[in-house]
């Protein structure tokens, strides 16, 4: 009777309680597309770029509540998606042959806003559009360059600020206009790029000002990038 | 006379079994025999039995259809009260019954136990250890999930490269020329029927015989086996010092068992059962598909093997392996049974163990393959980044988005195929390092074609910051030479004509 009763007990204390060895709910794997979860979505696709917080990492930070409030879901979805020309950024859409659904997409969006915008962050102002409105002229990007960056960039790639140099011509030739844009509006607080309010002393730029800056700056990629003896021709078609 | 007195009296009046099973419990055996060195036979014996009725609660449920396998196994999981449980007591019974049968083996070994009388009884055994792991792996197969798909694709591609019948020898095997629900059907009158039959059979010609030929005494160095007098000798030494099996040695036993089934319950209840991991569909790649554990230590051999020693080493060295397990008690059937007296089989034994450790340790890690999403999943520590230009920054995005992540870990994470780079630029100056993107060797593919020279660029910059603040980057002394025109710089001598460089 007694051991009738152990054995008992065990069944009921087995069946009761939770096992460490209980699987949990849901497939042990689930398929690589039933993910919906941002940490996950964003911790295996994003982090080795944009940082484990979106913060820190080599590429945007995308933790950054003004850049949040600057960029609209369609264009934040359309990168994901697709990718951002003319930058490292890879397109994660399985259109682009990467291995994100149209829902993963929205999840890692609705995510990020969750998690990392803040509203007010504008506080009344109203900032530089996300995307440029007109074409710009980089005739007087130069100028804007020479009183907002150079400081801390320096006058020329041989010359590089404290900052580093934006004039380098590999790494002209590896950003966009837009990446230029985004950092100029939205800043980098991780680390230490002031955003448009702050970058030049006394006032903030104007959105006709980072777009001339932008062009202007794109515009400085020499013709051959990163070709170790620039004096030389290649030998050679570049595969980009 | 109560009922059941006389119930008992009817039966043994026509089966007549008493007699024989008095005998074989009672039998004397030698003392030094009664030792808890002689446990792990009948622990997996305990152990097939505990898989016996494990599994057909389990056949209750399954169902070996391609569609439904891996649903029903989830349906286990999760809805059947303590069907976890009941897979993962078939799951750990499993490794438990490999590892002990492997261990009775290994002492059997050791204590010559092999030798005269009882050659039969080791090469039954060896069928026994195979088919044992021939549970093991079509058991995996049931499971028909991601690994279950790896085993099939890696045990085909095996048989596929057996000369002139491999073709067949596939077909046989997979029930057709892919993995498909005809091979699922297959593995499963392999586990359920053809194999658990024959094992049953040969365990109890094994255990028959193990009683009719006495239990193996403890080996004395200096008493040797000899044909002619060692069986005069044991029953002498059974019967002189020796004590009937039950109970005298048989509480041992039973007190190990039970701790194995315990162990056992305990694993199943804390590390629970295995999978099923992704449903086996090959359009999924971006798994790690592992075997279980009895196999890890294959998968570690095919995976260091250069590739063109796979196939002669697949195809000799089993069938040799075996042949030595069989030929074992004919080469070595008499002499000297004590391990203080036979050195070579004790280091076998130890080096055999240590290779199975390091082999089974590593295939846990599996360092050789690329990590497939650390290119987007590791982070670059922050460390790593912090005042760097925005070129070296970029240059960090080349890394990541070229994946060379995925062969080389910085700041320990991110893939172990290729070296840790957290301190390359000591090693390396910046030439050797565009050396080694661009053309690659050992191993890492050239990025040659696949590098625009502003990304070449921009990765070696960042290549070159990976060193510790305390030690300088590794730089080519003779290149601040021919920056100077070929002269060294504090050199009095006028560079001649035709040493300036042009630019
Ligand atoms: C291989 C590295 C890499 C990975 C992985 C990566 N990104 Fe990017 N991403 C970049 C780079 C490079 C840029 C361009 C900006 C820059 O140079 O910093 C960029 C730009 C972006 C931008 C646009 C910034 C702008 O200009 O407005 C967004 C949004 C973005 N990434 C989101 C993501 C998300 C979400 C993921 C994960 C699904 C992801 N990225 C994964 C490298 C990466
Ligand atoms: C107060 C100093 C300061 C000024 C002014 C400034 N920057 Fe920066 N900028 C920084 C710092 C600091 C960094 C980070 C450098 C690093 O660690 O890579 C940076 C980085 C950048 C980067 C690279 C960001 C990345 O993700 O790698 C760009 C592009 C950039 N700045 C553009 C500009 C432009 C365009 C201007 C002028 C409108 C400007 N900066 C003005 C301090 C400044
Ligand atoms: C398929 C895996 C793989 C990939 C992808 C890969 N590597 Fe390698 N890499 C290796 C291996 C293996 C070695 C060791 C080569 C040897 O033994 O000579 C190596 C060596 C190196 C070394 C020399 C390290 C040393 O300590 O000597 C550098 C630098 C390097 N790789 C950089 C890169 C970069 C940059 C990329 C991306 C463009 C990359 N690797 C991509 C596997 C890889």
């Amino acid at each position: 009777m007694r051991r009738f009763g152990l054995v008992l007990l065990a069944t009921t204390a087995l069946s009761g309680c939770h096992m460490p060895g209980q699987p949990q709910p849901g497939p042990e794997v689930p398929r690589p597309e039933a993910v919906m979860s941002f940490a996950q979505l964003y911790g295996e696709n994003c982090s080795g770029c944009h940082g484990a917080d979106g913060r820190n990492g080599s590429a945007m930070e995308l933790a950054n509540p003004l850049y949040l409030a600057i960029i609209d879901d369609a264009a934040l979805r359309n990168i994901i998606t697709n990718g951002e020309k003319g930058t490292l950024m890879p397109g994660f859409g399985n259109a682009a042959g990467g291995n994100l659904t149209d829902e993963q997409v929205n999840a890692l969006v609705s995510g990020m806003r969750a998690k990392w915008a803040k509203p007010n962050v504008l506080s009344g102002m109203t900032a530089p559009a996300w995307k440029a409105s007109h074409p710009g002229d980089a005739t007087r990007g130069a100028a804007v360059y020479a009183q907002a960056c150079a400081r801390c960039h320096g006058n020329t790639p041989q010359k590089p600020g404290p900052a580093g140099s934006i004039l380098d011509g590999s790494f002209l030739a590896l950003v966009n206009d837009q990446t230029i844009r985004t950092i100029v509006i939205a800043g980098r607080d991780d680390i230490g790029q002031p955003d448009w309010r702050n970058v030049m002393p006394g006032r903030a730029l104007t959105d006709a000002e980072i777009t001339d800056l932008s062009v202007w700056l794109i515009a400085q990629t020499p013709p051959h990038p990163g070709h170790p003896y620039p004096g030389t021709q290649p030998l050679a078609p570049h595969t980009r | 006379m109560p009922w059941y007195r006389r119930t008992y009296d009817w039966l043994e009046r026509r089966l007549q079994l008493e007699g024989p099973i008095k005998d074989a419990v009672l039998h004397p055996v030698p003392k030094s025999t009664a030792s808890w060195w002689y446990v792990f036979g009948s622990a997996s014996a305990v152990l097939l039995v505990l898989q016996v009725v494990t599994g057909i609660l389990l056949a209750l449920v399954y169902s070996p259809s391609a569609s439904h396998a891996w649903n029903i196994l989830q349906v286990l999981n999760q809805q059947v009260p303590l069907g976890w449980f009941l897979r993962a007591m078939h799951g750990w019974g499993s490794n438990f019954m490999v590892a002990v049968v492997v261990i009775h083996m290994a002492q059997v070994f050791l204590f010559g136990a092999y030798k005269f009388p009882r050659e039969l009884t080791w090469i039954i055994g060896v069928f026994l250890l195979l088919l044992t792991l021939g549970m093991a792996f079509t058991g995996q197969v049931l499971r028909f999930d991601q690994d279950a798909y790896w085993g099939l694709a890696i045990g085909a591609s095996i048989l596929g490269r057996v000369p002139w019948i491999g073709g067949q020898l596939v077909h046989l095997m997979l029930g057709g020329p892919i993995i498909n629900g005809a091979t699922l059907t297959r593995f499963f009158a392999l586990h359920v029927f053809i194999l658990p039959g024959t094992l049953l059979v040969l365990t109890v010609l094994h255990v028959w015989m193990v009683v009719k030929l006495g239990i193996n005494e403890w080996p004395m160095p200096g008493r040797l086996v000899r044909r002619e007098t060692y069986i005069q000798e044991y029953n002498e030494l059974a019967h002189k010092d020796g004590l009937p099996f039950f109970p005298g040695a048989a509480w041992k036993d039973a007190y190990f068992a039970a701790a194995i089934l315990l162990a056992v319950a305990i694993c199943a209840a804390i590390f629970g059962p295995y999978g099923p991991t992704g449903t086996p569909d090959p359009t999924v790649i971006n798994t790690v598909p592992r075997p279980d554990p009895p196999f890890l230590w294959i998968y570690t051999v095919l995976s260091y093997l250069p590739p063109e020693m796979e196939t002669p080493f697949l195809l000799i060295v089993p069938p040799i392996a075996i042949a030595v397990l069989l030929g074992l008690p004919f080469v070595a059937g008499v002499g000297e049974k004590s391990w203080w007296r036979r050195p070579v089989a004790v280091f076998t034994v130890m080096f055999l163990a240590v290779c199975w450790a390091s082999f089974t340790h590593l295939a846990t890690s599996t360092p050789w393959s690329p990590k497939m999403n650390a290119w987007s999943g590791s982070p670059i520590p922050t460390a790593f980044l912090e005042h760097r230009t925005p070129l070296e920054r970029q240059g960090a995005n080349v890394f990541q988005e070229k994946q060379c992540r995925n062969c080389h870990s910085i700041g320990g994470s991110g893939g172990e195929r290729g070296p840790a780079l957290d301190d390359v630029a000591t090693r390396l100056t910046e030439d050797q390092l565009i050396r080694q993107v661009l053309l690659g060797g050992g191993n890492m593919p050239a990025y040659g074609s696949t590098l625009s020279p502003p990304e070449t660029t921009a990765l070696v910059r960042f290549l070159n910051t990976l060193h510790p603040n305390y030690q300088p980057a590794a730089s080519d002394a003779s290149r601040a030479v021919a920056e100077q025109g070929g002269v060294p710089p504090a050199s009095t001598v006028e560079p001649g004509n035709g040493q300036h460089k042009t630019q």
